[in-house]
C-alpha cells in the first residue's frame, strides 16, 4: 500500500511539455531507492499552479513544490520521507486562494438530498433562528455581517429587511430572485442546482425576518433543471416540517411557490419582477415607493438574489463577526464569478473580497488560454465595464470596481485579450440592452438606439471625431435619466472603453483600421504569394467562392466578393493568408 | 410524513458520519450533463454492479470547475480522495480498475486544484 503520492505536471508553456519526462526520472529514483511501493508518483492534468515550471504535490501533506529542477528529486524524496519537512525556498506560498461559503456544498452534496444538506450543518441556522435568535437578534445579527446584496446593487440586506420588518402589515412576502439574465453569468443557476436547500433556508430566515408567510422563487424558464431541483427541494422541505404551517414546532408558518420567467433580461429589475409575478407585464416602475415598503400586491416585500441567501444560513451559523472579518472595509464576505472568455480555466471562483482581479485571473485561472497577454477584464456584463490590464491589481470591491467605471454586477467575469475589440465588445453589449430595453422610458429606448447607431457606424470606417462626444453625452443622459437600472447603466461598456481605450476607438475613425482584427468591415484579407504552397484549401473553404485560382497558377481573393468571414485565414496551415 | 423536531434536527446532522465508506461523485449539474455526465453516471452504476465492486456511486452539484466537466471525483480508502476531469467512459473504466480496484491513482486526468 503506498503512503504518499507525488502529482507532477509541467506547468511552463513556453516549452515542451516535460511533465513525462520528469516522471520518469522520479520513477527510476524511487525504484533505485526501493521507494517505488511507499510512493505512487502520478502526472495529472492541472495542478493548481500555473507558469511555475515543474510542480509537484506531495499527498496527502498537501506541500506543493514550484520550480522544481531535475536536482531536486532526492531533496524532495528525502522531505516527503522525513515526516514534516519542507524545502522551504522550493515551497508554494499560495497568493490568492478560493473561499468558499457560497459553493460551499456545491459539488460535495447530492442536491437533491435533504439529509445530505442536513448532515452538513443544513436548517441548523433557521433552528437557531426559530429557536434562539427572534426577530430582532436576526436582523443584528445580518447587520453585524455587513452583508450587502449580491444582485448587482450591493443594498445592505439589513436595512432591507428592517424596513419590511417595521411596517405594519398582515401579508409581506419574500422573493429569490433567480432570474440571472446577465449573458455570461451562470452562477445563481450553480447555486440553484448544486445546494438548493442553502437558498431555500436562507429564504425561510428571510421570511422570518420580516415576518412573511409566503414567498416565491422567480427562477427563468430557461433553467430547467434548477427548476427541477428547488422544486423537489422545496417538497422535501415540506415533508420534514421545514415549510408550511408550525415549522419546527414553532408558531411560524411559511408557503414556498415557484413562478417562472421567460427570460427578459429586465425582468430580473425588481420592480419589474413583481409585476411579472402579478400577471403583468413585466415593466419597471419608478421607486420609490421601494418594494420594502409597497410591493408584490402592494404589500411589504423583500427581494433578494440567490447568492445573497445562500450566504445567510452561513451568517447565522457562524455569526456575523465572523463574516465580517471576511473581505474589505465596506464590502465583507465573498462573490462568486463565473470566469470565461479567454482564459484557461473558465468556471466559478469564489473570492474573499478584496482579492485581485489579477489574482483571480492568474493565479486562481491561470492567466490566458493562448498564453498571449491580458488586455482587459470585463465585469459586470451589460450593465457593467471593461478593466485595463494596468489596473487588474485593483482588489475587487463594490467601490472600486464602481470607481474603475465597472460594477460588480452579478458575477460575469471576462477576460479579453488582443483579439478583443474595444468598439465591437460594448457595441455587443448596448446591442444586448437595446434588444432587453423594455421601452418604457424615452432615455433608454431612444438613447440606446442612438448610441448603437454609432457604435455601428465606427465599427465600419464611417465614423467621424465628433462622434465620440455624442456617445459620451447621449450617455451621461441615460444614466441620469433613465427609469431603471437597465437604462442608467447600459451605456458603462461604451464609456468605459472610451475611457481607457480611446486610442482604438480613434484607430477605427481616422485610420480605419480595427487593430484587433474583429470589424470585419474594415479588414481585408489577401493571399501572401511567397508563403502560399497552393494548397488550396482556402479556394475548398471560402463559402462564397470569393477564392479564385488553381494549384498550378496559385490563388487569390476577390475583395468584392468576399465577405470576411476568415475561413481561410483559420484553415491555410501556412499562415500565408494576410489579415489587415 | 414525519415532521421534525429541532432535537431530530439536531441528530440528523450529528449523524455519524458512517466508516469512510468508498464512493465516487459525479458532478451532474447542466455544465456537466452537457459534457455527458449523466452517460459517465449511469456507466459508473452499470460497471459497479457488472463487476460487483464495493463502492457508492452518488451524485453532485457543479464544483465550478467547468473547463473540466465530466468531473469525478473518488474517494478509496488509503487513498486521497481526488477529482478526475473531462472522463469519458474509457477513463471511467480505468478509474474503476486501476484506482478502485489495483489501489493506484490514474495518470494524466487528475485536476488537483482543490480550495
Ligand atoms: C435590468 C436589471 C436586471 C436585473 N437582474 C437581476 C437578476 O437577474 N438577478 C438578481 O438577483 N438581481 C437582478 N437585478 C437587481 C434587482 O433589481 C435587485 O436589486 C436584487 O434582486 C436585490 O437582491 P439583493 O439585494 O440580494 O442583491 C437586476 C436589476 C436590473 C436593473
Ligand atoms: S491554404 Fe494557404 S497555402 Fe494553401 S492555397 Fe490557400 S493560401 Fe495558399
Ligand atoms: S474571408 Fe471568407 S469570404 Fe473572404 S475570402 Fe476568406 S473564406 Fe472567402
Ligand atoms: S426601459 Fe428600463 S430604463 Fe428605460
Amino acid at each position: 500500500m503506498y503512503t504518499k503520492v507525488i502529482l507532477v505536471k509541467d506547468t511552463d508553456l513556453k516549452r515542451e511539455d516535460k511533465t513525462r519526462e520528469f516522471y520518469t526520472r522520479l520513477l527510476d529514483y524511487l525504484r533505485e531507492a526501493s521507494l517505488h511501493e511507499q510512493i505512487q508518483v502520478v502526472r495529472v492534468a492541472d495542478i493548481g499552479v500555473y507558469d511555475q515550471g515543474l510542480v509537484v504535490k506531495v499527498l496527502p501533506d498537501k506541500v506543493t513544490y514550484i520550480n522544481v529542477q531535475d536536482t531536486d528529486v532526492k531533496k524532495i524524496v528525502d522531505a516527503i520521507l522525513s515526516e514534516g519537512k519542507v524545502i522551504e525556498d522550493l515551497v508554494f506560498k499560495p497568493k490568492a486562494k478560493q473561499h468558499r461559503i457560497v459553493l460551499r456544498n456545491c459539488g460535495k452534496i447530492d442536491p437533491e438530498s435533504i439529509d445530505d444538506y442536513i448532515a452538513s450543518g443544513g436548517y441548523l441556522a433557521l433552528k437557531k433562528v426559530l429557536g434562539e435568535l427572534g426577530q430582532l437578534k436576526l436582523i443584528d445579527e445580518i447587520k453585524l455581517s455587513g452583508i450587502r446584496g449580491r444582485g448587482g446593487a450591493g443594498y445592505p440586506t439589513w436595512m432591507k429587511w428592517n424596513f419590511a420588518r417595521e411596517m405594519n402589515s398582515a401579508e409581506k412576502f419574500v422573493i429569490c430572485n433567480a432570474d440571472e439574465g446577465d449573458p455570461g453569468a451562470y452562477m445563481d443557476r450553480s447555486v440553484l442546482e448544486g445546494d438548493p436547500h442553502s437558498v431555500i433556508e436562507g429564504l425561510i430566515i428571510a421570511a422570518f425576518a420580516i415576518g412573511a408567510s409566503k414567498g416565491y422563487f422567480y427562477i427563468r424558464a430557461e433553467y430547467p433543471l434548477a427548476v427541477e431541483r428547488i422544486e423537489k427541494a422545496i417538497k422535501q422541505a415540506y415533508d420534514y416540517g421545514l415549510l408550511g404551517s408550525g415549522i419546527l414546532g414553532s408558531s411560524f408558518n411559511l408557503d414556498i411557490d415557484i413562478r417562472l420567467g421567460a427570460g427578459a433580461f429586465v425582468c430580473g429589475e425588481e420592480t419589474a419582477l413583481i409585476s411579472s409575478i402579478e400577471g403583468k407585464r413585466g415593466t419597471p416602475h419608478p421607486r420609490p415607493p421601494y418594494p420594502s415598503v409597497k410591493g408584490l400586491w402592494g404589500k411589504p416585500t423583500v427581494i433578494n438574489n440567490v447568492e445573497t441567501l445562500a450566504n445567510i444560513p452561513v451568517i447565522i451559523a457562524k455569526g456575523g463577526k465572523w463574516f465580517a472579518q471576511i473581505g474589505t472595509q465596506t464590502s465583507k464576505g465573498t462573490k462568486v464569478f463565473a470566469v470565461t472568455g479567454k482564459v484557461k480555466n473558465s468556471g466559478l471562483v469564489e473570492i474573499a473580497m478584496g482579492a485581485t482581479l489579477r489574482e483571480i485571473v492568474m493565479d486562481i485561472c491561470g492567466g490566458t488560454l493562448s498564453g498571449k497577454p491580458i488586455k482587459a477584464v470585463q465585469t459586470g456584463g451589460p450593465s457593467g465595464g471593461v478593466i485595463p490590464e494596468e489596473l487588474l491589481d485593483t482588489p475587487v470591491d463594490y467601490e472600486n470596481l464602481q470607481k474603475l467605471g465597472s460594477i460588480m454586477g452579478s458575477g460575469g467575469m471576462i477576460v479579453m485579450d488582443d483579439d478583443d475589440c474595444m468598439v465591437d465588445i460594448p457595441k455587443f453589449y448596448l446591442g444586448f440592452c437595446v434588444e432587453e430595453s423594455c421601452g418604457k422610458c424615452a432615455p433608454c429606448r431612444i438613447g440606446g438606439f442612438q448610441m448603437l447607431g454609432y457604435l455601428k457606424k465606427i465599427s465600419e470606417g464611417r465614423g467621424i471625431p465628433e462622434d465620440l462626444g455624442q456617445l459620451r453625452r447621449i450617455a451621461q443622459a441615460m444614466q441620469k435619466a433613465s427609469l431603471c437600472g437597465l437604462g442608467q447603466t447600459a451605456s458603462n461598456p461604451v464609456l468605459s472603453t472610451l475611457k481607457y481605450f480611446e486610442d482604438e476607438y480613434n484607430e477605427h475613425i481616422l485610420n480605419k483600421r480595427c487593430p484587433a482584427g474583429k470589424c470585419s468591415s474594415l479588414i481585408t484579407y489577401t493571399i501572401i504569394e511567397d508563403k502560399c504552397k497552393r494548397c488550396g484549401i482556402c479556394f475548398n473553404n471560402c463559402p462564397v467562392k470569393a477564392i479564385s485560382g488553381s494549384k498550378e497558377e496559385g490563388y487569390s481573393i476577390a475583395q468584392d466578393k468576399c465577405i470576411k468571414c476568415g475561413q481561410c485565414f483559420d484553415v491555410c496551415k501556412f499562415k500565408a493568408i494576410n489579415k489587415k | 410524513m414525519n415532521k421534525l423536531s429541532p432535537a431530530d434536527l439536531d441528530k440528523m446532522s450529528k449523524a455519524p458520519s458512517d466508516k469512510p465508506k468508498d464512493w465516487i461523485k459525479v458532478g451532474l449539474s447542466s455544465c456537466g450533463i452537457a459534457a455527458g455526465a449523466d452517460e459517465v453516471f449511469n456507466f459508473f452504476v452499470e460497471e459497479v454492479k457488472k463487476r460487483n465492486l464495493q463502492i457508492e456511486i452518488k451524485k453532485c452539484g457543479c464544483a465550478g470547475m467547468c473547463y473540466a466537466e465530466p468531473l469525478v471525483e473518488v474517494n478509496v480508502e488509503g487513498l486521497p480522495s481526488v477529482i478526475y476531469g473531462s472522463v469519458n467512459k474509457d477513463i471511467a473504466t480505468k478509474i474503476l480498475e486501476k484506482h478502485v480496484i489495483s489501489k493506484m491513482l490514474v495518470n494524466d486526468y487528475i485536476f488537483e486544484v482543490l480550495i
